[in-house]
Formats: C-alpha cells, sequence, structure tokens
C-alpha cells in the first residue's frame, strides 16, 4: 500500500481515540465535503462559492423523510447524492454558461435563493431554529445512536467516497476536466464539450456534498439553517485552500484543521467568525500556498531522507 | 391599485438603491477583477455609520455627507493594505481575503453596535407623506429615488464626460494597454476601490431609515449586488439601472401579495432571466 493510504487508515483509527468520536466523524464528512468541491476548485478550474446549496438541500430532503417517513440510513444516503447531484444540476446548468467572476458571483446568488427558500419555509425546515430531531436509524442491529459505530460507518463511507474520487480524478474524464483547467480554449478547440464537461464536474460535486449533508445532518440529530447558507460554502473553500486544492488529499488535511480548529475556538468565544475571518485574511496574505508548500516541503524531505 | 402604484413606486426606490449597489461593485470588481465580497459590509458600515453620526450630532445631512466618505476611506485603506498584494493571486485567494474581511466587518458590527437590529427615523423635513394623487406615499422614500438618482447621473458623467472617467473605462476594457500609455494604474485602482466603497457606503446611508439597521442586512445586500453585476454585466451603468429596478420592483410587487417569498424573488427573477439569457439582460461577455 502507499504511504498516502496507510497514513489515512492510521488517522482513521487514531482519530476517535484522542479526539470526541463526534469531532473525528465531522472531520471525515468535511472531508467528503471538501473532496466534492476540489473536483470543481482543484482539477476543474472552477471556483464554486455555492457548495452549501448542495450539502443543505440534501441534508434538509433526507433529514426530513428520516423523521417523518423512517427511512433507513442506506435509503437516506442515496436521496442525499441523488438531490445534491439533482440541486449542482440545476445551479450548474445556469453557472457553467458564465465564467471567471460572473461564475463565483452566480454559484453565491443562488446559494442566496436556497437559503432563502430554507429561511422561509418554516412549516418544513423550521426556518432559523432548523430542523431538529433527525434519528440515525439502526442498520442490520447495529445501533448507529452510538457514537462509536455510527465513526466507524462515517469514516467507512469517507474511504469510499475517497476511492471513487481517485478513480474519477484519474479517469478519462478526470483528464478532460484537468485540461479545461489547463486551457479551456484549447480544450474546446480540440473538440470537448466544455460547458458540457463543467456541469458533470457540477453534479458529481453536488453528489459528494450531498453525501456529507446527510451524514452531517444524522451527526448532530439536526439541520441548522447555516448547513445551506454562504457561510459553509465559505468554509469549505478555505478548508480546500488551506489543504491545497492541488491534490486529492488537499481537501482532507483541510478539513482537519478546519474542524479542529473551530471546534476548539468556537467554545471560547461566541463571536469566533471574527477570529476566523482574521485567519481569512492572514492565511492569504502571509502564508498564501503556505501550507499546502509546508506540505510538500515535509513530504520531499521525507523521500530524501533514506538517499542520504 | 393605490398598494400596487405604491408598492412600484417602493419597487423603484429600492431598485436605484440595488443601482447603486451593483454599480459601485461593479466598478471593483470590473476595473480591478477581483470577487469583493465585502461589498455587503461596506453597505452595512455605511448604515451603521450615519446611524451613529447622526445621533451624535443631531444632523442627518451632515451625517449622510460624513458616512460614505468614511466607507471611502476605509476602502482606500482596504485596497492599499490587503488587495494591493493580491492582484497576482488567483480568484481563489482574492475570494478568501475578502470573505475574510467580510466576516471581521461584520463581526465587529456586532461588537461595536450589538447583534440586536433598531430603526432609524429620517430627519424631521422628511418624515411623514405628500399626496401623489393617486396614492399617499412617505416623502423619505420620494428623497431616496431623487438621491440615487442623482448619485447614478453623476457617476455617469464622472464615468463618460471626465478624463479620468474614460481612463477607468479603458481600465475595464484593457489593464495592460492603459498602463502602458503611462497611466499609474495602481492608483486606479485604489480610486475605482474607494468609488465602489462610496456607492456601496451611500446606499447603506440612504437605506437606513428605510430598513434599519441589523448585523444581517450586509449579507442580504452582497447577494442583491451580485444579482445586478450578473444581470446588468460588468461596467456597464445602464446595465446596473435596469437589473436594479427590475429586481426592486419585481420584489416590491411579491411582497405586496406574499410577503414572505419577496427576498426569493429577487434570485428567482436572476434564475429566470438567465435560463432565457445566459448573457445578462444586455448581453455583454
Amino acid at each position: 500500500m502507499k504511504k498516502e493510504t496507510l497514513l489515512l487508515l492510521a488517522a482513521v483509527f487514531v482519530l476517535p481515540l484522542v479526539l470526541r468520536p463526534a469531532i473525528a466523524a465531522e472531520i471525515w464528512i468535511f472531508a467528503i465535503f471538501g473532496l466534492g468541491l476540489n473536483l470543481l476548485l482543484g482539477y476543474t478550474g472552477l471556483l464554486s462559492f455555492g457548495q452549501a446549496t448542495f450539502f443543505g438541500s440534501a441534508a434538509y430532503v433526507a433529514g426530513w423523510l428520516l423523521k417523518h417517513y423512517g427511512i433507513g440510513v442506506f435509503p437516506a444516503l442515496g436521496l442525499g447524492v441523488f438531490v445534491g447531484a439533482a440541486s449542482a444540476a440545476l445551479v450548474g446548468y445556469l453557472c457553467v454558461q458564465r465564467s471567471g467572476l460572473y461564475f463565483i458571483m452566480l454559484t453565491f446568488a443562488l446559494n442566496q435563493l436556497f437559503y432563502f427558500v430554507a429561511y422561509q419555509w418554516t412549516s418544513v425546515t423550521g426556518g432559523e431554529d432548523g430542523m431538529p430531531g433527525i434519528p440515525r436509524p439502526a442498520f442490520l442491529g447495529i445501533d448507529f445512536t452510538e457514537p462509536l459505530p455510527y465513526y466507524v460507518f462515517v469514516s467507512a463511507l469517507f474511504l469510499l467516497s475517497l476511492w471513487i474520487m481517485k478513480r474519477i480524478v484519474e479517469s478519462p474524464l478526470g483528464r478532460i476536466l484537468q485540461a479545461i483547467r489547463e486551457n479551456e480554449v484549447r480544450a474546446e478547440a480540440v473538440g470537448y464539450d466544455v460547458a458540457r464537461f463543467k456541469l458533470a464536474a457540477f453534479v458529481i460535486g453536488g453528489a459528494f456534498s450531498g453525501a456529507a449533508g446527510v451524514l452531517y445532518a444524522m451527526l448532530f440529530g439536526i439541520v441548522p439553517l447555516e448547513a445551506i447558507g454562504f457561510v459553509t460554502s465559505g468554509n469549505v473553500v478555505f478548508a480546500t485552500l488551506i489543504g491545497g486544492s492541488g491534490s486529492l488529499y488537499g481537501p482532507i488535511i483541510g478539513s482537519f484543521v478546519f474542524i479542529w480548529l473551530s471546534e476548539s475556538v468556537s467554545t471560547l468565544w461566541a463571536r469566533w467568525p471574527l477570529l476566523l475571518g482574521v485567519a481569512f485574511v492572514i492565511v492569504v496574505l502571509f502564508f498564501r500556498g503556505g501550507v499546502v508548500e509546508a506540505w510538500s516541503r515535509f513530504w520531499s524531505w521525507r523521500s530524501s531522507k533514506p538517499k542520504t | 391599485m393605490s398598494l400596487l402604484a405604491g408598492q412600484i413606486l417602493n419597487g423603484i426606490a429600492t431598485g436605484m438603491l440595488y443601482a447603486l449597489m451593483g454599480l459601485g461593485l461593479s466598478l471593483i470588481t470590473g476595473i480591478l477583477n477581483i470577487p469583493n465580497f465585502a461589498h455587503g459590509a461596506l453597505f452595512a458600515i455605511g448604515a451603521y455609520l450615519l446611524a451613529t453620526v447622526a445621533v451624535t450630532i443631531g444632523n442627518f445631512w451632515i451625517a449622510l455627507l460624513v458616512a460614505p466618505i468614511g466607507v471611502a476611506l476605509l476602502g482606500l485603506a482596504i485596497e492599499y493594505v490587503g488587495i494591493r498584494r493580491l492582484y497576482a493571486a488567483g480568484h481563489d485567494y482574492q475570494l478568501l481575503f475578502t470573505f475574510g474581511l467580510a466576516l471581521i466587518l461584520s463581526e465587529s458590527i456586532i461588537l461595536i453596535w450589538g447583534p440586536v437590529g433598531y430603526s432609524h427615523l429620517p430627519p424631521d423635513i422628511l418624515r411623514g407623506g405628500v399626496d401623489l394623487g393617486f396614492t399617499f406615499y412617505p416623502k423619505y422614500r420620494l428623497f431616496v429615488m431623487a438621491a440615487a438618482g442623482v448619485l447614478v447621473l453623476a457617476t455617469w458623467l464622472f464615468l463618460e464626460k471626465t478624463r479620468y472617467g474614460a481612463i477607468m473605462r479603458a481600465g475595464i476594457e484593457n489593464k495592460e494597454m492603459v498602463s502602458l500609455l503611462g497611466i499609474d494604474i495602481h492608483r486606479l485602482f485604489t480610486v475605482a476601490f474607494a468609488l465602489g466603497a462610496y456607492l456601496a457606503g451611500i446606499a447603506g446611508a440612504l437605506t437606513a431609515p428605510i430598513r434599519g439597521l441589523s448585523p444581517g442586512m450586509g449579507v442580504d445586500m452582497l447577494g442583491i449586488a451580485f444579482v445586478v453585476v450578473a444581470l446588468g454585466g460588468l461596467g456597464n451603468l445602464l446595465g446596473a439601472i435596469g437589473a436594479g429596478l427590475l429586481i426592486g420592483v419585481a420584489q416590491a410587487v411579491v411582497a405586496a401579495y406574499w410577503t414572505e417569498a419577496s427576498t426569493v424573488v429577487i434570485y428567482a427573477v436572476m434564475a429566470a432571466v438567465l435560463l432565457v439569457r445566459p448573457q445578462g439582460l444586455f448581453g455583454i461577455r
């Protein structure tokens, strides 16, 4: 096995021993969310600032059915993937026709559309209070209400998601997306329907976001309004960038850093978004590519060691 | 009938404010080529500054003069200290920076002015309403329409009839060429950011007596400013006015019959327009 895989497996085993299982599970859930964004941001060169749209929509739909119709965990998960992909297809169809700054602004504006629907549709979503009381149904006698079995479930799904994403980025589709990132005009010129491939990336990214949204809803037993808000969209961009959008593993590292930081700071001060903002500004001004660079430098140092 | 007429007038008043927001954002985004996620926060700061100055010195007019200048100076500082260093960075880092700024500014609003919103009354002379024949209408909103109209006109005259305005328009079209012609492009960027911030600030200041003040007002307006730019086109003045009025009036008319949907309708109108015309209302870029 490769060292990345070994390191990840080690992390999956060690994390619940050093952190609360809920936080450890949140890290892997956010990593699935980040994997979906990074297919757009890192591999296709599309900066989407509206990923919470798919995360939140899936969480609400699956949460509602879990709560009122008692569906199982796997139907809920499948439904979340579908809702994430379908909402991404809708949003993506409008966004991929524009590029650059227009694209970013449209993803944000359509995120606001979904947010305000959730905000006003209080009879379903609970509005500002969120949608509480989402169960974690048992599967084949495994009681997921216990933190540890649910952690195992989440981390297994994370590893599956990572494997699927690895297959996608290494597939011909993944190569075409990277070609679009490198040179959109040339990709178009050699005959690829760029808009259609961008939409495909959007839909796949949405499916991952949807899966993450459902797991998140079951983890906390509630879909808070923030789940579909722009701050969530911003957080996943931030996590992916600090981890490094250039690699498959970047969002995983970013998710670890981001969740661990936010969980430890948010309990200290109610105005912690202020600190988050300061962190964004400092990272951009002084450590741009810093974490990524530090990481790759660390690895080249590691791999160069045996030679010396 | 008079309800609908009144709502259309309301829509024109808020639509003009949306146009101001979109215009300012369009200058910043078009010239500096950055996504400015702090534009809504600048709007909110404008509103809070107006209310604070007006209450402190007891004069609305001086506050209306001072508050947007304060926001412009803040914009100047933001460009000079931060954004200036990010022109070579990708949109992702620029976005993260302006988003971080937006978080800092809106959290600072909560720290300084408190988390609970409050209202701010218009000056005595603009309180009450006038009979327009078909409807009785608040004076202050008529003033907002006129003031926003004057501001849009002034911006248009500046961009179209002055030398520096021409340079600015050229900056939207082709930055390298402007730079090669010996014009200080960095100063142009600073001026554009300060001007965009000024427009956001004065839109906020004018809004305060209509909608009151709340920490969330900035984010709500940010989305709307994006809609105006997406529909109207970058650097397109008429586009900003058209898009601003379209969503302002649509929102106000829907609010009369279905209040809950009044915010959603802004984005729904945008989605509908883009479905028919992906290139936006006036089809540029």
